[in-house]
């Protein structure tokens, strides 16, 4: 096999991205609301991925990712509104806000770019706190957007929703940005960056003493997750053309959260896989709230009752295989082996 | 002068309600070195037995119309039993887990309490109309102390005490220490391991409740996302404290209780609703000055 | 009869076999010591005698109880007390806390005091610093305060993992004529892991050696020759040592 691609390890990437394509060929041999529920698939992928830059590599559980989908979405919201709306529902916005009418990708770059400059100042704080205590930090940083954005009614409209955005984002664009982050992803996970955090990861001294310093891979590794996970807050304002700051809040958290775990939280597989699996396990158990009928009886599940499920398969998947479906392996492209070289599977280690 | 100590007042009691909730949290990091993001929801689980179950907007009194010692009794139990069957489904199975597991564990188990609860009582807050003589305000050297707040300094007082006396004195306690130090050491020398953690988990529930009754006499209210907040301060308190240290966390929950006050007086009006996120602002100040915390435990620090 | 007995037990870590098929047998009032090489298995033989490791296949029975798989504070209430490798003792707690921690078990309050003055007896040190904190003693001292805090659960057999890990050899010489004092005093069965061979010798009982989880001597070390030793240690059988041997 070509050694660039060995020594890259693009086979997982390139395995991923397929995939994602498959999903989206078939999904134009069905109706238009399977299209909308794989552009969405798609979205959570980019959210999820960023997840996974940090949660994957570093070992910490962060709780406040969502609070930069949100600056994302937001941010996308602020500069591809039409002025005059925002006039009218955004009196507190600077000019410069107002008037901005940006393509839509150079808005979604833009919110995550916001995104990852709120990242480095709050990682610069939250990441020199052991694991644990940095967790929690995380999980206030949540609350804190939350709290400034449920209640800067002239900026953000408060509590209340912004209606109105404009949604240029269907499958094809979220497919795109699907397959940046995972490249994305896997440019970190092979540099010296991602290395250098999965090394603090396993023995934090023995990394010192090789030279890494933990809380500047941390922070490397937050500052482009909080990016990529912009990047997903901007496609969803895109695609939805509604924000509200609860819609960025505990129960999207927990869905991310809970698709990453799944999947295998140490591996970029598992993020994607994680996303899929959930998704359709989360449209079945719709569909059974909505009512299914099977023969003569009607099954119809109490609104609520999706969330419980879902809890309560995350709670005996960390019980019975914390490690997640993947177990912190990649999906990776067949491989050749030639007896001259030496046998290089593409595979990250576990 | 009178403003000054009523801001002490105002100060203590929010305090109080956040040192027991910081203590709750830390007793079981302390035993267990898990973060159990389910407490708030078990604070809010056990506090529902007061009101019937039903989607209306207005609920009838179930334990609530009971006679106050029984009432107070069967909400206490019901957070200690929802606490000791949580450890025993759940928690016993992660003993050896990482923390990030054990986090994302407690964390869905509170997501599933709160779903459990929207499921059978809807997302709308219930009025619930406790011993509303405990608001009648007394006059304490020029200060309007309503009672109720004198009620939570006072059990918080003499919670603290008995709670540090019962740790340093008792058998109960030592075995709890011991576990919370080495745990397998523990079990070697004959320590009932399960035994303890229950007793952890026991009386982390009987605190929670505990918050949830002054909680709802405070506000006349439940609601089910009551516990977040509360319980996002109390892991803060816990941090800033401290992770391991049960006096660090109390002292961190009366810091931020202490702050709150002052900044809900001295913040000009509009910027008063902001006053939470000025609240977390300044602990991640604090984390900076001090990253482990206030008062340092062998919980954090590795040997090398 | 035998207090101990363990019969063909396996134990492994994932892919590799930590015990293999081993059997050993203790009477009451012996004294075992177990040495052996780096990653022969000796910490893990008592870690599952002890019940912090379940093995994969095989029993041990205690004082005619099938312990095999039981909970460690269920062992410990069967008279059985380990030392652990390392001391580990509980750093905030005080010297008197530590020695009271292995007492829950017991009824007998006064038969409790009884102990802790002998173990103060036995240890001077532990009386002298009774209540400073556990974490402040230098490593002999706490060696001396793990042992006697094993001996206040009032075991019959009690087992050290490595007593004279990190001690100077005078130390050691303290701790060890303490353990020798408490065997006959007390009528201890000692199960003793301990990296010094010669120290092994030294302490006279029964000897077992052990080399990747098999034992491959075992015997009154007075009676055993140097050279057996070492070639069971090493591990060469009749065969002289040369480059060309893996």
């Amino acid at each position: 096999m070509n050694p660039f691609f060995q020594r890259h390890r693009l086979g997982t990437p390139l395995v991923l991205c397929l995939a994602l394509l498959l999903m989206t060929l078939l999904s134009f041999t069905g109706s238009a609301g399977l299209q909308r529920t794989v552009t969405e698939i798609l979205i959570r992928v980019v959210m999820v991925v960023g997840l996974f830059i940090f949660v994957g590599h570093s070992g910490v559980m962060s709780f406040g990712h969502m609070a930069f989908v949100g600056i994302g979405a937001y941010g996308v919201a602020w500069t591809t509104m039409e002025p005059s709306m925002k006039l009218l529902m955004l009196p507190g916005l600077h000019t410069l806000l107002q008037q901005a009418d940006l393509p839509w990708v150079f808005a979604t770059v833009l919110g995550a770019l916001l995104a990852a400059f709120v990242a480095l100042l709050a990682g610069s704080v939250i990441l020199r706190l052991s694991g644990i205590a940095a967790s929690i930090a995380t999980f206030s940083l949540l609350a804190i957007f939350n709290v400034i954005y449920s209640n800067w009614d002239t900026v953000t409209g408060g509590a209340s929703s912004i209606v109105g955005i404009p949604t240029p984002v269907e499958d094809w664009q979220a497919l795109a940005f699907a397959v940046l982050a995972i490249v994305l992803a896997h440019l970190h996970s092979i540099s010296r960056y991602g290395l250098g955090l999965r090394s603090v990861r396993e023995e934090p001294v023995a990394a010192q003493s090789c030279g890494i310093n933990a809380w500047r891979q941390l922070l490397v590794a937050f500052v482009l997750s909080a990016f990529v996970c912009g990047l997903g807050g901007g496609l969803d304002a895109q695609f939805l053309g509604v924000v509200n700051p609860d819609a960025y809040y505990l129960s999207r958290t927990f869905t991310c959260l809970t698709m990453l775990v799944i999947g295998g939280s140490a591996s970029l597989s598992g993020a994607v896989t994680g996303v899929i699996v959930l998704s359709v396990l989360i449209e079945l158990l719709v569909r059974f709230e909505a009512g299914v009928t099977l023969g003569a009886m009607t099954i119809h599940l109490p609104t609520g009752s999706q969330e419980i499920v879902v809890g309560v398969v995350m709670v005996l998947m960390l019980i019975r295989r914390p490690a997640g479906l993947m177990r912190g392996r990649d999906w990776s492209w067949p491989m050749r082996s030639t007896p001259a070289k030496a046998n290089l599977k593409a595979r990250t280690p576990n | 002068m009178t403003a000054a100590l009523q801001y002490l007042f105002d100060a203590l009691s929010l305090g109080s309600l956040y040192a027991l909730g910081a203590l709750g949290i830390a007793l079981i990091f302390g035993v267990m070195r898990l973060v159990n993001f389910a407490h708030g929801d078990v604070m809010t689980f056990a506090i529902f037995v007061l009101i019937a179950p039903t989607t209306e907007a207005v609920a009838p009194l179930w334990v609530g119309a009971w006679s106050t010692p029984l009432l107070v009794l069967t909400v206490l139990v019901a957070g200690a039993a929802l606490s000791i069957v949580s450890e025993w489904l759940v928690f016993r199975h992660l003993r050896h887990a990482t923390p990030a597991t054990t986090m994302m564990a407690s964390f869905a188990l509170g997501f599933v309490l709160q779903n459990t609860l929207l499921v059978l009582h809807s997302s709308r807050p219930k009025a619930v109309n406790l011993w509303p003589t405990l608001s009648a305000p007394m006059n304490l050297w020029g200060a309007r102390v309503p009672g109720l707040q004198l009620l939570m300094i006072g059990i918080t007082m003499a919670l603290l005490i008995g709670l540090a006396w019962m740790l340093k004195r008792s058998r109960v306690g030592l075995e709890m220490r011991v576990a919370a130090e080495n745990f397998d050491m523990a079990r070697m020398l004959g320590v009932k391991a399960n035994r303890v953690i229950l007793m952890a988990f026991g009386l982390s529930g009987t605190l929670a409740a505990l918050i949830g009754l002054l909680m709802v006499s405070q506000t006349g209210l439940v609601d089910i996302r009551m516990g977040g907040p509360m319980m996002l301060v109390a892991f803060v308190s816990t941090v800033i404290g401290g992770l391991g240290s049960l006096g660090g966390a109390v002292l961190g929950g009366f810091l931020i209780g202490a702050v709150s006050t002052a900044l809900q007086a001295w913040l000009p009006l509009d910027a008063r609703a902001f006053r939470d996120a000025f609240v977390y602002l300044a602990v991640i100040l604090l984390l900076l000055w001090r990253p482990d915390g206030l008062f340092v435990t062998s919980a954090v620090r590795q040997r090398v | 009869m035998n207090l101990l007995e363990i019969h063909d037990l396996n134990v492994r870590y994932g892919g590799i076999t930590a015990l293999h098929k081993l059997s050993l047998s203790i009477k009451a009032g012996e004294t075992v010591m177990v040495t052996g090489p780096n990653g022969a298995g000796k910490s893990t033989l008592l870690k599952t005698i002890a019940g912090l490791v379940k093995p994969q296949h095989g029993s041990v029975v205690f004082d005619g109880q099938l312990i095999t798989g039981c909970a460690p504070e269920t062992i410990a209430a069967a008279g059985f007390s380990m030392v652990p490798e390392g001391r580990q003792v509980f750093n905030s707690l005080t010297v008197l806390e530590n020695l009271r921690v292995g007492t829950g078990m017991r009824r007998n309050k006064l038969a409790v005091a009884a102990d802790l003055d002998y173990v103060m007896d036995v240890f001077p040190v532990l009386r002298e610093r009774a209540l400073s904190q556990a974490g402040m003693l230098s490593g002999g001292q706490q060696q001396m305060l793990v042992i006697g805090r094993g001996l206040m659960a009032a075991p019959r057999l009690l087992v050290i993992d490595e007593p004279s890990l990190g001690l100077a050899p005078l130390v050691t010489d303290q701790v060890y004529e303490a353990l020798m004092r408490l065997r006959v005093e007390r009528e201890l069965t000692l199960l003793i892991v301990e990296q010094s061979a010669s120290r092994a010798v030294m302490t006279g009982g029964r000897m077992l050696m052990l080399r990747e989880g098999r034992i491959v001597l075992e015997g009154d070390p007075r009676q055993l020759t140097a050279h057996q030793m070492q070639q069971a240690y090493f591990g060469y059988e009749d065969e002289p040592v040369t480059a060309s041997t893996p």
